[in-house]
């Protein structure tokens, strides 16, 4: 292609012709769904059997997730230095499966920290959970790990709001996910009292305030236009 | 009365590249001239006078010790680049 004037057919032509190689330039590499796909499905197939067939392994097979982290990080940087263009549909992609990563982590944590805290909590109650088989009549002491669902509801929370903030590269939302994914944090140890307050706190930094900026620049925009 | 088409895109391979940079987040130089099918001093000189233009952002750094050039439209180029296709569909339109 040369330096030359054109003709306005030619022009509209052309763009035509190189937005389309633009979006023809969509290339995954697959690394990192094929290895998170690997790690889920051997955990799962795993667990499964132990259950099924009653044996263990001897250690807890969902430990490899934590393993996979690392590679996983590699291949996302690996394919983001190889790649020569960065597309709008890469960017979102990239946020979206970032917020799912940092979600995940924290449901990690829910799981692993509720059970304990559940039985700190009914034994400074002097309680104690138990299973109780009505057939073998075996009585063995129960882990909870259905306490404190207003975290996950947290998690749920920042979701949608990390990734358009992130998206629109609007702070206000990008604040109020990061303090909504403290507030999961923080409810992990409190009260269903004290977790009802964070939610409220969640909904107002997470939606209303955002909310009441974004109207008033609505407002503002469309008074500037009147 | 048509407005005049915007000099400084009304040009192939100026065009080209801003085609492309309006479909992306930002593309490398080696990236705009497989795309383009231009020579490397060509397309440098023309992206030097988008970018004196304020219609795109040049930023030169090093990747694995290589010079690596990083394009990406600026605001003004968008709106540019838009003007320019709703005159150019203004003229089309009336020319059927």
């Amino acid at each position: 292609m040369e330096e030359r004037n054109i003709s306005e057919q030619e022009s509209l032509r052309l763009i035509q012709e190189m937005i389309g190689k633009a979006k023809d330039n969509y290339h995954e590499s697959g690394a990192s769904a094929i290895l998170w796909g690997a790690v889920i499905g051997t955990c799962g197939l795993v667990s499964f059997a132990e259950l099924q067939w009653n044996f263990s392994i001897g250690f807890d097979i969902w430990f490899l997730i934590l393993a996979a982290i690392i590679p996983g990080v590699w291949f996302n940087i690996r394919d983001s230095k190889r790649s020569i263009v960065k597309t709008h549909e890469e960017v979102a992609v990239d946020i979206a499966w970032s917020v799912f990563g940092i979600s995940i982590t924290c449901l990690v944590i829910y799981v692993n920290v509720i059970p304990a805290l559940s039985e700190r909590f009914f034994a400074s109650e002097h309680l104690e959970l138990l299973s109780h088989n009505t057939v073998t009549g075996e009585t063995k002491p129960y882990r909870p790990s259905t306490l404190s669902i207003t975290s996950v509801f947290l998690i749920i929370y920042a979701f949608p709001t990390l990734i358009t903030g992130w998206l629109s590269k609007f702070k206000p939302m990008i604040i109020g996910a990061i303090a909504c994914y403290c507030f999961f944090v923080i409810s992990l140890f409190t009260s269903f009292k004290y977790d009802m307050l964070l939610s409220g706190l969640a909904g107002i930094g997470n939606w209303l305030i955002p909310g009441l900026i974004l109207n008033k620049r609505h407002r503002k925009a469309k008074s500037a236009h009147v | 009365m048509f407005k005049d088409l915007d000099p400084i895109l009304h040009s192939q391979l100026r065009l080209a590249v801003m085609s492309l940079l309006i479909s992306v987040k930002e593309a490398e130089f080696t990236f705009l001239k497989e795309k383009t099918n231009s020579t490397a001093g060509n397309l440098s000189v023309q992206i030097q006078k988008l970018k004196d233009a304020g219609y795109i952002d040049v930023v030169k750094q090093f990747k694995n010790n290589y010079p690596q050039t990083i394009c990406k439209i600026t605001s003004l180029g968008v709106t540019a680049f838009e003007e320019y296709v709703k005159n150019l569909q203004a003229y089309l339109g009336a020319n059927k």
